[in-house]
């Protein structure tokens, strides 16, 4: 092995580069930039300015804060549901004004003061989701006339009436206390807003309303469609927004008993600013309360700091505009993109060495060597069904199997012309076994294990296991269940392929070649599903031994077969008794004669095998070509190979033609006879085995004579 | 967008080929096509007094209108291209860097000797392709993997018997035309064709983006000509070819017939490479799955415009289109990896209209 070689194993088998790609996968992810630009944003002002962090200073900061936040929070809901508020600047201020107004001019007690702002507030509100959701106005246009309006109504009382309110001698101890004081080492402001965001929160992410807000913003056309009132949840969005800006408005008519011309003076951009920078989309349907918070403590730290630095407020303007310039160009291009990214990272190819497999060429003399003889076999089914990975015969000689539409399908014994639905499951239906109560058991790829009961009833069985600790995605689900067998006591003993993908990607598992199949085990008695081994390169198919005493399964991309002992001095243990065979290994069931018949999907080729040990050059193939021009193991020519418990190989059959059996994914022995399934193949085969057991069938052997 | 370019360097930029479209649009003339001999590796076709010849491994085989084959000429080594002078002696180049006229050996420089394709003046000039000079002509698929361009062309006037370079530095030069003052040379790896000045020596490009591996170029009556490909561009090739250690560590462990990269025929071992488009499913295999190999001839017109061809896909077997010569208002293309001669009548055909 060079020392290039062995830096590139080192690189891609100790680096977990997949972490990333499954980071990537969730959707907090979403959050990562706003949290990172919180971070750095709080720290450069806090280092830059003397006493940033300073008790009073942060009171003062925290309660103006608080109003700030309250006005993000009504914002960020109407901008989920696909709206923008421009007019919380004149809600904010008339609000104040109200709550002035009522206070000192009309000197009526605090709570009235306190309703007249929430009721300025949600009237406002109410104008702006009446006209945006009912009469069905653009959000943009009307919320600015609102604004316009509401500011002009603001100025000319202001004008007229707001010397009045500074004269006035009114005064109240609950008045002064929720401007000045501190609750439980908070300010009410601050209190305030984190029970509204709390409930906001809760609301938007677990309660049926919030749920209509995500679903009219992320499309109204498909939540209309779903039978949600699209005007009524856009109405409700801008009442919201009035609400909490009616709040923020009393809290600072406490905070500073007066209201000057310059109150609520372009509150809206600074809003915005902080929603779209907390990582709200503009598109609305994506984004959260802790996001608006998030932009609102930016934006707001920004701004004083800017101020106490001793920056003008010309220059605090334009900081404002490129930050919103910026958040906006990262919202477009990573939700555009998002994918892409997730994409290029996600496949992450490790490097493996295969060691030398004996040739299976014709002609070449080893026990592998393939032959022809499966091209002789006839079809049953031929067009009919598509993908019968497996097969399996009752004791009534009837045929089954599964297909890629989700469906079992019977073939009727004896000549296997005549066929049925037997039931419809879904998914793709892989592995097939029949348990002692003639129930048939099936790993359904990307859903888990079923069952069938004869009279046609599907249940589920299982389709998840214990999570590991390391996982980043969850890995307790059943990706891609492949291949079961069933021991004596009933428990059901199947592989789970690959944890890294869906089963209809089976084909990036091999490119990337991680090791993360498993083998599980089922008990009906308890329901339970436990993962006895983890780390395969896609476990594969499962078989009993005849003595019941261990079971074989495979490892397909490292064309080995184990076994797995359940009794004696091993028991517990799996110890890998063939490797480097020439082929990939799918399903293996019994052979009449104390055998094992083993599929082999696919044949490996000197080119695959070189490319395993260059994880580079594949991963760059994954990124620069298309997956159908991708480099994959010869899948155009399979077998079947038999092999005995001392692993002798006994016999191969082959279809060097590749005209009826190109991949070969299963087949059954019953009274003397093969029964030949391919995932990817539109056929059942049907070969004459020479001096085979015609009395031998696998529900007798597994479960014996029916009584 | 203008970010692309810094971030292809992170990401990888995809690697594009040219379609299979407009005048090189995909049928399947050449599987649907009566086949008109059936041997072994028929490569470089010719016209000997009005008979169809072909050359296949080292014999040159006669046909008669019934396509019957008669052996004519053995040689000790695969022949690498044959053709005819003016008065009708038969030149052949062999594999081991041989050039016999008319059974004469010529005495040739010690670079010349890969000689891919042989073309004739009307004044008796005869022009030599010689496609690299540091592989013999049956190794051409080593020469495209080591990415070499030391292709020449050669020019010896009639009757002296010397031999003088008019061009060089070009990638596998694999098929020549002639015309009054310049010839029209393929250019393999390099996916074109381009104008040499018979004088000067001074190169042109004349068409590019070929889809495919060019072969040797026929003239016809009308003035345009036949170019033959003999395998299509691949993405997954293209990509090997950028992958200098995997296609190093490639050529020094895996026998060559298994290869990712062009061939003459494909599928015909499991342990061959295959691509994901390739697999068979549902008992199909895919007519535009990616491949190794197929069979295309193309007709220029007279100023080397591309104007329609004839396929054989992936799923076809006709590949490795080495030769296509019009004689008697009928195409005969010659499938060095479908071994056999298949014959279309010439013309626009129905696929190409």
């Amino acid at each position: 092995m060079t020392f290039r070689e062995r830096l590139q194993a080192w690189r891609y088998n100790l680096v977990p580069d997949h972490i990333i790609g499954e980071i990537l996968e969730k959707r907090w992810t979403d959050n990562a930039i706003p949290f990172v630009a919180l971070i750095a944003t709080v720290a450069a002002f806090g280092s830059q300015i003397p006493g940033f962090f300073s008790l009073y200073s942060l009171q003062e900061s925290t309660r103006q804060l608080g109003e700030f936040s309250l006005v993000v929070i009504g914002l960020t809901v109407v901008m989920l549901g696909g709206g923008i508020d421009l007019a919380v600047g004149a809600i904010f201020a008339l609000s104040a004004f109200a709550a002035i107004a009522t206070f000192f001019i009309f000197a009526l007690p605090v709570w009235v003061a306190f309703l007249a702002a929430i009721t300025t507030g949600i009237i406002i509100g109410a104008i702006n989701g009446y006209l945006i959701g009912y009469i069905r106005l653009r959000a943009f246009l009307t919320t600015l006339v609102i604004l316009i309006i509401g500011r002009a109504i603001f100025e000319i009382l202001i004008v007229n009436y707001g010397s009045i309110a500074q004269m006035s001698q009114v005064s109240s101890d609950i008045w002064d206390y929720i401007g000045d004081d501190i609750i439980l080492g908070f300010s009410v402001p601050v209190l305030t807003t984190i029970i509204v965001a709390f409930i906001t929160h809760i609301a938007l992410t677990r309660s049926r309303p919030g749920w209509h807000v995500l679903a009219v913003g992320g499309s109204r056309r498909s939540a209309h469609n779903a039978g949600i009132n699209v005007r009524r949840t856009v109405f409700f969005t801008y009442v919201f927004s009035g609400f909490t800006t009616g709040l923020a408005g009393f809290l600072f008519a406490t905070r500073l008993s007066g209201t000057g011309i310059g109150t609520g003076h372009g509150l809206e951009i600074l809003a915005l600013t902080a929603a779209v920078v907390g990582g709200n989309s503009l598109g609305g349907g994506r984004g959260s309360v802790i996001k608006g918070l998030m932009g609102a403590v930016i934006v707001l730290v920004m701004t004083n700091g800017l101020i106490r630095l001793g920056y003008g407020t010309g220059t605090n303007q334009m900081v404002l505009g490129v930050l919103l310039a910026v958040a906006v160009t990262i919202d477009i291009r990573w939700l555009k993109n998002r994918h892409k990214v997730l994409n290029e990272m996600y496949v992450a190819p490790v490097y493996l060495k295969m060691d030398d497999a004996p040739s299976a060429e014709a002609g070449s003399g080893t026990a592998f060597e393939l032959n022809n003889r499966l091209s002789k076999a006839r079809s049953i089914g031929l067009g009919e069904i598509e993908g019968p990975e497996d097969v399996i015969l009752d004791r009534n000689d009837h045929l089954y199997c599964g297909t890629r539409h989700g469906e079992v399908v019977r073939f009727f014994a004896p000549d296997y012309t005549e066929s049925e639905v037997f039931a419809h499951v879904g998914g793709f239906p892989l592995g097939l076994a029949f348990d002692r109560d003639e129930n048939l058991i099936s790993c359904v790829g990307a859903m888990g294990l079923y069952s069938i009961t004869p009279d046609r009833k599907v249940t589920r069985l299982s389709a998840e296991t214990r999570r590991s600790f390391t996982s980043i995605v969850d890995d307790a689900v059943l990706r891609d269940p492949n291949d079961l067998d069933i021991a004596p006591d009933g428990l059901i003993y199947f592989t789970d392929s690959t944890k890294r993908y869906d089963a209809h990607d089976w084909t990036l598992d091999s490119i990337e070649n991680r090791g993360t199949g498993r083998l599980l085990v089922y008990d009906p008695k308890d329901g339970s599903t436990k993962t006895l081994l983890d780390g395969y390169r896609y476990t594969n198919g499962v078989c009993m031994a005849h003595d019941n005493k261990s079971l074989y399964f495979c490892e397909t991309w490292a064309c080995s077969i184990h076994r797995y002992w359940l009794e004696g001095p091993k028991a517990g243990k799996a110890e890998c008794v063939l490797r480097n065979m020439p082929g990939y290994p799918d399903n293996i069931n019994r052979a009449s004669d104390g055998g094992y018949w083993m599929a082999w999907l696919g044949m490996r080729t000197p080119s695959f095998d070189l490319s395993l040990r260059h994880p580079a050059m594949r991963k760059r193939m994954t990124r620069r070509l298309p997956q159908d021009e991708w480099l994959f193991p010869n899948v155009n020519t399979g077998g079947v190979v038999k092999f005995d418990d001392d692993m002798n190989i006994i016999t191969t059959l082959g279809d060097l033609t590749g005209l009826s059996h190109p991949s070969v994914t299963s087949m059954r022995e019953h009274k003397g006879q093969l029964f030949i399934g391919g995932i990817l193949n539109n056929r059942i085969g049907l070969y004459d085995i020479e001096n085979a057991d015609k009395n031998w069938t696998a529900p007798v052997a597994y479960w014996g004579e029916k009584s | 967008m203008i970010f692309d370019p810094i971030l292809d360097i992170f990401r990888g930029k995809t690697i594009t080929i040219p379609p299979m479209d407009g005048a090189f649009r995909a049928n399947t003339d050449l599987d649907d096509a009566p086949s008109f001999a059936n041997i072994d590796h028929a490569d470089n076709l010719a016209i000997l007094d009005d008979r169809l010849i072909a050359s296949s491994g080292n014999l040159v085989y006669e046909f008669d209108d019934k396509g019957k084959a008669s052996q004519l000429h053995k040689f000790d080594s695969e022949i690498t291209a044959i053709a005819l002078s003016p008065d009708g002696r038969l030149t052949v180049a062999l594999d081991n860097g041989e050039l016999l006229i008319d059974g004469e050996k010529a005495s040739l420089p010690a670079s010349l000797n890969c000689i891919t394709a042989i073309a004739y003046s009307l004044d008796g000039t005869m022009w030599l392709a010689n496609g690299s000079t540091k592989n013999p002509a049956s190794s051409w698929v080593v020469d495209l993997m080591q990415k070499n361009a030391c292709g020449s062309i050669w020019k010896s006037e009639s009757g002296t018997g010397t031999f003088n370079q008019i061009t060089d530095a070009l990638a596998w030069p694999n098929g020549i035309l002639v015309h009054d003052d310049h010839l029209v040379v393929s250019e393999s790896w390099r996916h074109r064709l381009i104008r040499v000045d018979c004088a000067t020596g001074i190169k042109e490009n004349l068409l590019l983006h070929i889809p495919g591996y060019p072969a040797r170029l026929t003239p016809t009556l009308d003035g345009g000509s036949w170019m033959s490909v003999f395998a299509p561009r691949n993405r997954l090739i293209e990509l090997v070819l950028q992958e200098t250690h995997y296609r190093y560590d490639m050529m020094a462990s895996v026998p060559r017939q298994f290869w990712i990269a062009p061939a003459l025929s494909s599928g015909n071992s499991f342990l061959e490479p295959l691509q994901c488009g390739g697999m068979k499913l549902m008992g199909v295999h895919k007519p535009w799955a990616p491949s190794r190999s197929c069979g295309m001839a193309v007709h220029l017109d007279s100023s080397m415009k591309p104007t329609h061809s004839h396929h054989s896909r992936a799923n076809g077997h006709r590949h490795g289109t080495c030769s296509a010569i019009e004689h008697d208002g009928r195409l005969y293309v010659a499938a060095k990896g479908g071994n056999c001669i298949v014959t279309i009548k010439a013309g626009k055909s129905e696929a190409g209209k």
